[in-house]
This record gives structure tokens, C-alpha cells and sequence, in this order.
């Protein structure tokens, strides 16, 4: 599809730095969410703004604003491929309802896809990286283009979004444009009534806050819109509301710091603990103790949703080997760092009965461990001890990087010694 | 002997760097005194009583000169000019700096040597026959499979953290000079009735606060096959050993509660998974380690003799000395010297850096570069020419190594102690001082003959008091130091662990007391032929408790 526009915009508004933001927000703060886009569009950017849209439930309250304000202003749609049918038809009924001129549908890479996601299952399993390759990968290369960006998040929709500004500035330079800033749920549904916008027809149906099919659900009376979202994980916005270099975008938006190493970076963790509450037959993006799953194993096995395993010190995984398929996390504790039964524990999972999914290591993560553990088959580690992070990410661990004894099948090169050296 | 190759070399290299990277770390506060043990204790560091303490590998007991001579160089530019050679065949320095141990480290990886798990609850260094690959008596040479398993452990993924430390043993003669059924693993050269050589293994043995004789577990384990059964071994101990007693952590503890048959079954369901598998050992692999301990080029010296009994009568010391510190060789006109390090009034073990210079230029010259460490704390030169044997004992005596006390009563074995170690209840090297000067006398000496002492500071048993024919182990009682006596012990084949005498005797009394057992076994024994371990077999604990106690 053709872009509207294809020249490079250098970042960098530097009379909007820090200070000028500041002075934006202390100027618009009292103004309308039409004056505030008006004035974005008109003299703080001129030609070097755009808006990312949803097309959601309540998208169409600032697509009418810049309708009013401006039709041709580029509006971009995040076709994941994983919409509904029903956000699909919004898209064009709200085109033709506001008289939009510039609407792009950005699609993900499809190599990507077929890669990391072939199946389309890589939302169940691993939520954070498929938000990554069907929304901020495409997205990247267009944020290129602009110098601003529009967008519809408003305060009160969770927490972490309680003090959003009118005006951002991103980390490179470039400024969010947030309109609806201080619109609240009923302003939201007052603005619809007032201008007579059409509904997302799956609105009424009870769905509050609509983003792919598979993460959304309906939303009880009463409850947080955004609840529906990612219901069950412990996941509250998607890549696209964070800023273009995959860090947040204002600096008082809190957000809960990831401590699941995998694949060479911190990731969302879409499992939580097991609790007393947890129940067999409903529990999802839990990691259930092996005991709790032998003393309730035919619920566990009725239940579809996706579930881990939580193996202790001394708890018997040869007991589980048959059900271990069942689920896509194997987490095995290390109480002490100087407990090392969980290296044996991996070995038997990952070699003996073949486990291929994420076998990760919690409890006491430590540096010096976790060249050990990877031999042992851990993919996937949960690091709490600061220094230990920051020597993951600076890529330093304390490694003797070449092995005397084979423990693994991979590690196996042909034609040398018994005891298999290998040098990685 | 066995050279690294490039692979060997890039690996303590790289163990170096990554434990320099520690020690910085440690230095530098970002590690902890906690976090930072284990990770020393990897490395043979320990925190002594009065500084750090390293120790450093010597893989199955053996040496070349150039090596020696690195240590020499350690302990005159990083220590006190001295090193003290341990019960586990190592080599360990009192007093570095942890500023130097990155220094000390590379020096040693310049001469392919390491203190690569020579602590912490890991695979420890294999410790084998000291005069395996020359002794008469031999039917396998361990050594190469002591390698395979050197290299087969080291830094094992898997059993890095184990409940405890843990000890392989092996000899390749039926007269156990090893000690193997005092070890974790003890492994015995075995041939099965096809002619095949392999392993008798045996497990659960061990000293410290719980004696105990290891238990035969499986009485052929083949060649091939040897590391997948020891990896059976590490993963069922590793998974159901102790953690929540460190005095019940060990291997023992575990066979001991559980019992044997329990603990095979679980051995023999794991070898079976895996037995066949990755870590089977190919023959030529085995063959391939092997000719790096060929025999070295022997020259024809079977018409070369030493009359003992002339050289007695001319010179009695060099008469002592070729009748104890001599091991039959399996070369004719060859014999591995034993060179003490027992001199009376000496700290048992000890080395000046001068000593092992010398050491290692007799090495060099008489003995094909090469030299072995002894589990009894003593060094020894394995392929001397008999022809050379005078020149060398004169060497010896100029450097004041050449006692010729070798297994006799002054030949003591002994731990460091309450003069460095931080666990001792009482201190042991004045002890085994003490009893070397009353028994200084080499006529009484040979009198006695063959008789084992050994010295613990504490109940850890370092100084293998349970093992010697008298065991003398330090106690505290009422905020002083007392001694208790055993007798009985015996690290060899026929394994027995001493039995406690009697109550407890205060440092100055012990020599006395010595003494009195000493008499007792001369004047009760059937001949000069009975050695005192025979004589209290026959006689029974009464005789010597009596002298020690009087009559009840
Ligand atoms: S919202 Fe769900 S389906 Fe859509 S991109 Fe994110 S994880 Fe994938
Ligand atoms: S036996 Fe005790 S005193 Fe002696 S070295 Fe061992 S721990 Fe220290």
C-alpha cells in the first residue's frame, strides 16, 4: 500500500525538549481535546503528524476529532491479522462515516510471521512477542516518518496511565499527542452520543475494550473496560503504547519491571503464581505445583487453558513424565543457589523425556549458575538479583566457554573424544 | 604423562578468567562473602584461620619437574617460601594474598596445572596408587582413566553443587594403596572372566565423624561403560542426598540410611537409561589417553644390583633408607623412591621451595620427569635406576629430605590443625612433632617396623586418624585440648576403622602413651614378622588398654 508520505523527518523538535513539553501541557491543559489537536496539527507539527488507531470501541470519538480538524491527516490501522471480522467492517464504516482520507492498514512481516508464528498460536503462549511482530515491528518504520503522533489513550483506563500528560515526548524525540487525556468513560460515551458516531458492533455485545480477537473478552458491568484485555496474564498494554524504542513513554507511567530472561531479553511473563485460590479446572498461566497436579490430575488434563509446571527440590518428575506435554512451561526451583538438584531435574526433562517447550529456573537465579543451567537445558530463567540482571543484559557471564563432558544431546560433535569436548 | 592439548589449555584458561573476573567482584563488593564461597571454594580457596588458603590440584598424584618447579617459584614469590603436600595427593599454600590468586592461577596454567574443584561440594581431584604405572604389583595403570574421569568431572554441569564434597579413589593393583574404600567411589582394577579389564566399584566409604568402610556396589562395571555408572551414581546422590545436615550430607549417610540394595537398585535403574548411551567410552579413546602414560624408554639395567645388607653395615642411614623408602619396581634394575617429608621435628607434608627445586632436578635426571604425590603426604620419585640410587640419596641428604622413615612410626600423616585450620579443635602438627622426637632413634625405629600413625585436629579426619594402626584425634574438653587414641585402623584392602581406646590424654602425655603401645605390641608379639596392625588383630584391644590404663 502506498504511504503518504516517504520523506525522512529528522527527530529532534529540540524547542519541545523536556522544558517545552512541559510548557505545551501547562498550555493546553485547561483546552479541549479539539483545540489540543488543532493545535498540534496546525503550528507545533504542520504536516508532521499522524494518528495510530485501533478502530476499537472507543476509537471513534478521536477519529471524529480529526475529522474536524483535519481529514487527510494520516490515520494508521494495526492489521495484526488477528482482528475480528467485526473491527474489520468498523474500519471502513467509520471511513465512510467521517469521511477519512488517508487511512493505512500496516501489516506484519510476513516472513516473521512464518517464522516465530506459523501456527498463530504465539498469543497463547508468548503474548508479549506477538504483540512485538504483529504491532511494533510493522509499526517501527512508520513512526520513522513523523515527528508526532496521535493517539487515543485517556487516563483513566488503567492505573499506569493515571497521570497522562496532554503532550509526551518520547525518548527519541519524538512528542505523543494524547487528546482525550482527560476524557473519562462517560465523556467518552457522551462525545459518542452527542455527535452520533456509530458503534463497534461488538460494543453491545459487552465488549469494552477491543484490541485482537483472541485477547479480548467481554467485560463484567462494573469492571475496568480494559479487564478484558489479556484477561488471566499479567499483561496491561500492548508494544504500541510504549514509545517507539520499546521503553515507556512518559517517565511517571509505571510500569512492572520483567524478569523472565528469554531469548537473550527480559520479556513480560505471562505466568503467575500458583495460589490457594487457583483452581484445577479453571486456572490458566499458572505454574501448578507437581503435588497440587497429581492430586487433582484429571481436572488439570480437562483443563484447556495453558498452564506450567512447578517442580521443587526433591519432588519426583519421573511421576509427571507422561503429562509433561500438557504444559508449556516446566518451572524447577532453586530454593538456595547451592541446591543443585534442580540441575538434575532439568537434565531428566529436557534429555530423557524430551521436554521441547520453556523450561525455566526460578527462585535463587545467580550469575555464576546460569552457564551451568543452560547446559542443563534451562531456556528461560526468572532473575530477580540486580546484579545478575545487568550482567544478562551486558552480556558478561562468568563462563568457561568449552565443555569436557557431553550432558546433552546437542552437545554432541562426532568423531571426538568419549567424553565429548566441546568449545561453543 | 599426560599433556594438555590446545582444548585443555583454552579450558583452565578460561576457568582462570572467569574466576579472576570473581575474585574482582569480591573485591570490588559486588559479591558477597556468601555468594563469593562456593565460588572460591570451586576454585580451592578457603578462608583460613589466618588468611586465605589455596590448594591446588595435582591430578592423581603426579608430577613432572617443571611443574614442581612452578610451585617452587609459587611458594617463594607468593607465600612464605613454603607448601605443604595434603592426604588428598595436593599441593596447598597457607598464606597468598586473594589480590594474587589471579596471578598464582595463570602461573599454574602456564605448567597445565589448576585448583579446579579441589574444594566446594563437587567432584574432587581422583586420587590413585602413587606408584601406579611403575609398581611390580600392578594389574592395570589407573592413571588413564583417572584422566578420562578428571576430565569427565570437571566442572560437570550437573554435579556442581552436590549435597557435599565428593571423593573417587582408584587403584589398579589388589594391594590398595589408595585408601579406595575410603572414598565416596572407590574403584579397584578388576578383570572378569572374559579377560576384560574393568571396575569393582565401591561406595559409601569415608572418614570424618562417621567412619565408614565403602560397600561393593557393583563388582564389574567394564571400561566402556565406567562414566556412565559413575554418572549414575552423581545423579541418584545428587537428587536424594542430605541437604538439610551438613554432617549427614556425605554419600555414606545416605547408602548407610537408606541401604545398599536401595540405593544399587536406584544406581542400576539410571545406568540402565543411559548406559550405552553418549558417555560410553570407545576403546581407541581409551587407547589414545593411554600412550600418553607409556611406559618412559627403560635401558636394560637388570644386571644393576644394590646389596642392602653391605651398604647397612657401611652406612646404616643409606641402608635404612634403601630398606623403607624402596617400592619393587616392575622394570628389573628400576625402583620407585619414596622421598620423605617426615624428617623428625617436622611439620608432616612440608616442602621448602629449595627442597622441591632440588626434588624436581633429581626428577629430571634419575627419574624421566616424573614425580608423584603420596596420599601419605610424602613425594616419590617413580622409575629410579638402581644404578643412580646412591647419587640421588646424596642429593636427598643435602637438602635434608633423605629420612629413611618411609611407613615406619615416624612417618606420620597429619592434618594442618589448630596452627591454620579454622575448624581444628586442637593442633596436631606439635603432636606429630612430638612423637617423632621419642621415636627419633632409627634402631628403635626399625624395632618397631611397619606402623601407621595418623593426627586429626578435629573430627573432620584430614589426618585419617580412624585409618592408622594408632589414631590420634584432638578433642576439646573443658576449653583445652585433649587427645583421643585409637587403634585398630587400617586404609588398606583389609579396611578397618580404629576404635576409641579410652579416655582422652592432655598434649604432653600423648608421646608417653605411644610409647607404652609400643612397648606392649614388642613384648607381645610373636616375632619380628608381626607388624603391630597383625598383633592387636590377634590380641584384641585388652593388652593395650591396660598398658595404657591399668588393670580395671
Ligand atoms: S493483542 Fe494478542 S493477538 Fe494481537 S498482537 Fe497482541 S498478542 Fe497478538
Ligand atoms: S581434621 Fe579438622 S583440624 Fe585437621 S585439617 Fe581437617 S578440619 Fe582442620
Amino acid at each position: 500500500m502506498e504511504q503518504p508520505k516517504q520523506v525522512q523527518v529528522p527527530a529532534g523538535h529540540d524547542k519541545l525538549r523536556a522544558l517545552g513539553i512541559l510548557a505545551l501541557n501547562g498550555m493546553f491543559d485547561e483546552m479541549d481535546a479539539v483545540g489540543v489537536l488543532r493545535q498540534a496539527a496546525a503550528d507545533v507539527l504542520p504536516g508532521d503528524l499522524a494518528v495510530v488507531s485501533s478502530f476499537g470501541a472507543d476509537s471513534a470519538v478521536l477519529l471524529h476529532l480529526v475529522a474536524q480538524v483535519d481529514p487527510s491527516l494520516p490515520v494508521y490501522f494495526l492489521e495484526t491479522g488477528k482482528h475480528f471480522q467485526e473491527t474489520l467492517d468498523y474500519v471502513e464504516t467509520l471511513k465512510q462515516h467521517l469521511g477519512l482520507l488517508n487511512v493505512h492498514a500496516i501489516h506484519p512481516n510476513q516472513a516473521d510471521l512464518a517464522r516465530f508464528d506459523p501456527a498463530g498460536t504465539l498469543w497463547e503462549t508468548d503474548p508479549d512477542s506477538c504483540c512485538h511482530i504483529r504491532k511494533t515491528e510493522p509499526l517501527e518504520p512508520i513512526t520513522e516518518l513523523y515527528g508526532g503522533w496521535v493517539t487515543g489513550r485517556k487516563r483513566f483506563q488503567t492505573r499506569e496511565r493515571g497521570v497522562l500528560p496532554h503532550f509526551e515526548l518520547t525518548s527519541d524525540d519524538r512528542i505523543k499527542v494524547n487528546p482525550l487525556a482527560y476524557f473519562h468513560d462517560s465523556d467518552v460515551n457522551q462525545y459518542k452520543i452527542d455527535h452520533g458516531l456509530p458503534e463497534h458492533p461488538l460494543f453491545a455485545k459487552g465488549y469494552k475494550s477491543i484490541g485482537c480477537a483472541p485477547c479480548t473478552s467481554v467485560v463484567a458491568e462494573g469492571e475496568d473496560p480494559r479487564a478484558g484485555r489479556w484477561r488471566g496474564l499479567d499483561k496491561k498494554e500492548c508494544g504500541i503504547h510504549f514509545d517507539f524504542n520499546g521503553a515507556i513513554a512518559s517517565p511517571m507511567m509505571a510500569a512492572k519491571r520483567h524478569t523472565l530472561w528469554k531469548d537473550g531479553t527480559f520479556i513480560a511473563d505471562p505466568f503467575h503464581d500458583w495460589t490457594d485460590e487457583s483452581e484445577p479446572a479453571t486456572a490458566r498461566y499458572q505454574h501448578v505445583p507437581l503435588p497440587v497436579f497429581l492430586a487433582h490430575r484429571e481436572a488439570f488434563l480437562a483443563n484447556p487453558h495453558p498452564l506450567g509446571l512447578l517442580v521443587a527440590p526433591g519432588e519426583s518428575v519421573e511421576d509427571v513424565a507422561d503429562d509433561l506435554e500438557r504444559f508449556s512451561s516446566i518451572a524447577i526451583k532453586f530454593p538456595g543457589f547451592a541446591d543443585g538438584r534442580g540441575y538434575s531435574t532439568a537434565r531428566l526433562v529436557s534429555q530423557r523425556y524430551q521436554y521441547a517447550n520453556e523450561i525455566r529456573a526460578v527462585g535463587d537465579v545467580l550469575q555464576d549458575q546460569i552457564p551451568l543451567m543452560r547446559r542443563c537445558g534451562f531456556n528461560a530463567l526468572v532473575v530477580t538479583h540486580e546484579p545478575t540482571r545487568a550482567a544478562l543484559i551486558e552480556n558478561r557471564l562468568p563462563e568457561v566457554a568449552i565443555f569436557y563432558q557431553p550432558v546433552g544431546t546437542a552437545e554432541v560433535p562426532i568423531g571426538t573424544r568419549p567424553f565429548l569436548r566441546r568449545a561453543s | 604423562m599426560y599433556r594438555y592439548d590446545e582444548f585443555d589449555a583454552a579450558f583452565v584458561a578460561g576457568r582462570g578468567a572467569q574466576f579472576a573476573d570473581q575474585v574482582n567482584r569480591r573485591l570490588s563488593g559486588e559479591l558477597s562473602e556468601d555468594q563469593f564461597r562456593p565460588l572460591r571454594l570451586m576454585n580451592g580457596l578457603y578462608l583460613q584461620l589466618h588468611a586465605y588458603m589455596l590448594r591446588i590440584a595435582v591430578p592423581y598424584g603426579t608430577l613432572s619437574s617443571r611443574q614442581l618447579r612452578k610451585l617452587a617459584h609459587i611458594a617463594r614469590t607468593y607465600d612464605r617460601g613454603y607448601g605443604h603436600f595434603t592426604t588428598r595427593q595436593n599441593i596447598q599454600f597457607n598464606w597468598p594474598k586473594l589480590k594474587d590468586v589471579p596471578a598464582i592461577l595463570a602461573e599454574l596454567a602456564s605448567v597445565e596445572m589448576h585448583s579446579i574443584q579441589t574444594s566446594g561440594n563437587c567432584i574432587r581431584n581422583t586420587t590413585t596408587d602413587q606408584f601406579a604405572g611403575a609398581a611390580a604389583d600392578e594389574i592395570i595403570d589407573p592413571r588413564p582413566v583417572a584422566e578420562i574421569i578428571r576430565q569427565w568431572s570437571s566442572l560437570h554441569p550437573e554435579f556442581t553443587y552436590l549435597p557435599r564434597k565428593f571423593k573417587i579413589a582408584m587403584t589398579g593393583s589388589p594391594n590398595d594403596r589408595a585408601a579406595i574404600r575410603f572414598h565416596d567411589i572407590g574403584l579397584q582394577a578388576a578383570v572378569n572372566a572374559a579377560g576384560e579389564t574393568g571396575w569393582e566399584v565401591w561406595v559409601g566409604g569415608g572418614l570424618g565423624r562417621t567412619p565408614m568402610i565403602g560397600k561393593l556396589i557393583n563388582s564389574f562395571v567394564p571400561n566402556e561403560h565406567l562414566l556412565a555408572y559413575l554418572e549414575s551414581i552423581m545423579r541418584v546422590y545428587n537428587r536424594y542426598g542430605r541437604r538439610d545436615n551438613k554432617y549427614k550430607a556425605r554419600i555414606k549417610i545416605l547408602v548407610h540410611e537408606e541401604g545398599l540394595e536401595t540405593i544399587k537398585g536406584q544406581v542400576e535403574a539410571e545406568f540402565a537409561e543411559i548406559r550405552g548411551g553418549i558417555l560410553t567410552l570407545p576403546s581407541e579413546e581409551v587407547d589414545r589417553i593411554t600412550t600418553y602414560f607409556a611406559p618412559p624408554a627403560f635401558t636394560d639395567q637388570a644386571g644393576s644390583k644394590v646389596d642392602v645388607a653391605y651398604q647397612s653395615i657401611i652406612d646404616p642411614a643409606y641402608g635404612r633408607w634403601l630398606d623403607n623408602n624402596l617400592n619393587a619396581h616392575r622394570e628389573p634394575g628400576y625402583a620407585s623412591v619414596t622421598i620423605s617429608l617426615k624428617p623428625v621435628g617436622g611439620a608432616p607434608g612440608d616442602a621448602t621451595d629449595v627442597q622441591m627445586d632440588v626434588v624436581a632436578d633429581l626428577a629430571e635426571r634419575y627419574s624421566f620427569d616424573e614425580l608423584r604425590v603420596t596420599h601419605e603426604q610424602n613425594l616419590v620419585l617413580p622409575h629410579v635406576a638402581v644404578a643412580d640410587l646412591r647419587t640421588v640419596y646424596d642429593a636427598l641428604v643435602a637438602a635434608g629430605l633423605a629420612d629413611g622413615n618411609a611407613g615406619m612410626i615416624t612417618d606420620i600423616i597429619c592434618c594442618p590443625g589448630l596452627d591454620f585450620c579454622a575448624l581444628a579443635n586442637a593442633r596436631s602438627i606439635p603432636i606429630a612433632q612430638e612423637i617423632t622426637h621419642k621415636f627419633a632413634a632409627p634402631e628403635r625405629q626399625a624395632e618397631i617396623g611397619d606402623l601407621k600413625i595418623k593426627i586429626s585436629g578435629c573430627i573432620n579426619a584430614c589426618g585419617h586418624h580412624h585409618v592408622g594402626h594408632i589414631g590420634i584425634l584432638g578433642v576439646e574438653k573443658k576449653g583445652g585440648e585433649l587427645y583421643q587414641i585409637t587403634l585398630g585402623g587400617d586404609a588398606s584392602e583389609q579396611a578397618s576403622v580404629g576404635k576409641i581406646i579410652g579416655p582422652g590424654f592432655e598434649a604432653d602425655a600423648v608421646p608417653d602413651a605411644i610409647e607404652k603401645l609400643v612397648d606392649t605390641y614388642i613384648a607381645k608379639r610373636h616375632s619380628v614378622d608381626e607388624t603391630f596392625i597383625q598383633a592387636y588383630r590377634r590380641l584384641g584391644e585388652a593388652p593395650f588398654k591396660e598398658a595404657l590404663y591399668g588393670t580395671a
